[in-house]
């Protein structure tokens, strides 16, 4: 962590999406430092291509300019929902999907457990969430990571790995309860 | 689960992570058209879910990402008029052949003008958003240091030395801390880490779990400065630093390198 933490919290995103509405590139200037290298972490774990990751990574933010007034914090957390937008976008790129249509603002309401608006908050999750990752078993794991980083169901990952399907089924919930567990520490 | 609630908890996460599929999913989502309830469950299996991104290795974005999506906002901004400009000739040939030879030169040279001031209006105009940007950076700082000349001179502001420990890494460093503004100031001295790890500072309250006040890794010969925010009221016992995986830890994991009692 450095100085900057404090200088993060000053202002809320709800005030700097307050003030995108009214056309202040400053203000989202601001909510790209404070999230761009969550994102381009989660894009590039899932595309493995810098390029397409980058393109993404400027497209969610343009979206953000112009929808930032369909934004409604009551229905979830700023960072909740560009990390949601971040993986439907990769995932539909990585398997040649059309591209996201740019409402699923509207159509997913993300709660965080946590508020993520500082960086301080961000290094403690990624500690957080990579030591419950290591808790799981190795099958575990690799089902729950074939999930998300690759929007897998069920079905797919038991084809892919030449697992049963039953037990595909049951790695996976047991990964989520564990996972439920430990994030409520 | 057709028209009833799911009947486990994970199905809402399984849903959320895009893993349910054929009937599983159809009854899943026919249920939860009409149940307020259950997407209230779904909002947070979804946050929880997204959480897991953070397990994605840490890569930061080129700079040049940022310097293109402000060229962006710039250049589609309303109120811009970027259609080129066009002269209508006057319909009598008289009067057009007339004025023809200096009508010609002087729209081109509006044209050329026009796209010129155009294009520097472009360059302000992201100049202003990365100077107004700059000043909010500043601004916040500037509160930041007036938080921390106050807490200096406050009374009940403590300064703590932190040791270094047998068979650890050279090193020194100071925390000063004020418990009741939730404000702590940390300076230190340490070698390097290696990639793979980071040094994590700790408030050890007088009861309950240290709490993390920061992760760094120091690069050779500098200092570290660390200003952080814990709850306001925590009464520390000691302050540590300790020798984690990068990124650091939830808890304290690693071998304690620094270590400070309050007295």
């Amino acid at each position: 962590m450095t100085g900057e933490t404090v200088t993060e919290l000053r202002v809320s995103d709800a005030a700097l999406v307050a003030r995108i509405v009214q056309r202040d590139e400053s203000a989202l200037a601001a909510l790209y430092d404070r999230y761009a290298g969550m994102l381009s972490s989660v894009l590039n774990r899932i595309l493995r291509d810098t390029q397409a990751a980058e393109e993404i990574l400027q497209d969610i933010f343009y979206q953000l300019w112009r929808s930032a007034e369909q934004f409604d914090a009551s229905r979830g957390s700023l960072p909740g929902w560009l990390l949601v937008i971040a993986r439907n976008r990769a995932i539909s790129r990585l398997r040649r999907h059309n591209p996201a249509s740019g409402e699923e603002l509207l159509e997913n309401t993300v709660v965080l457990p946590t508020n993520l608006e500082s960086s301080i908050a961000q290094q403690q999750m990624v500690g957080k969430v990579r030591s419950a990752m290591d808790s799981l078993p190795k099958e575990q794991r690799a089902a729950l990571e074939l999930a998300y980083f690759e929007g897998l169901t069920h079905s797919e990952i038991a084809a892919r790995t030449g697992d049963p399907l039953g037990t595909v089924k049951t790695r996976l919930r047991s990964a989520l309860e564990t996972l439920k567990r430990n994030f409520k520490k | 689960m057709s028209g009833n609630h799911p009947t486990r908890e994970e199905d809402f996460d399984l849903y959320a992570l895009g893993a349910l599929d054929g009937d599983e999913k159809v009854a899943f989502e026919s249920h939860l058209a009409s149940c307020a309830d259950c997407k209230v469950k779904l909002a947070d299996s979804h946050g929880r879910m997204a959480l897991l991104a953070f397990s994605a290795p840490t890569v930061q974005p080129s700079p040049h990402v940022k310097e293109q999506l402000l060229r962006q906002l710039a250049l589609t901004s309303p109120g811009r008029n970027t259609a080129p400009v066009q002269l209508k000739p006057e319909r009598e040939e008289g009067v057009f052949a007339r004025w023809w030879g200096i009508l010609l030169p002087l729209a081109g040279a509006f044209a050329l003008a026009s796209v010129l001031l155009w294009l520097h209006n472009e360059t302000l105009e992201r100049q202003v958003a990365e100077l107004r940007s700059t000043i909010i950076e500043q601004q916040a700082q500037l509160s930041q240091a007036r938080d921390v000349a106050e807490m200096m001179s406050a009374r009940d502001t403590v300064v703590v030395s932190l040791a270094e420990q047998k068979n650890q890494p050279e090193g020194t460093a100071r925390v000063i801390y004020n418990s009741r503004r939730g404000l702590l100031v940390y300076n230190g001295h340490l070698a390097p880490t290696t990639p793979d790890k980071s040094y994590q500072l700790w408030l050890v309250p007088a009861s309950g779990a240290p709490i993390s006040a920061g992760v760094f890794n120091p690069s050779n010969g500098e200092t570290n400065s660390i200003v952080a925010k814990v709850p306001p009221g925590t009464a520390a016992k000691a302050f540590a630093v300790t020798l984690e995986p990068a990124g650091g830890k939830p808890s304290p994991t690693g071998p304690m390198i620094l270590v400070g009692p309050v007295s």
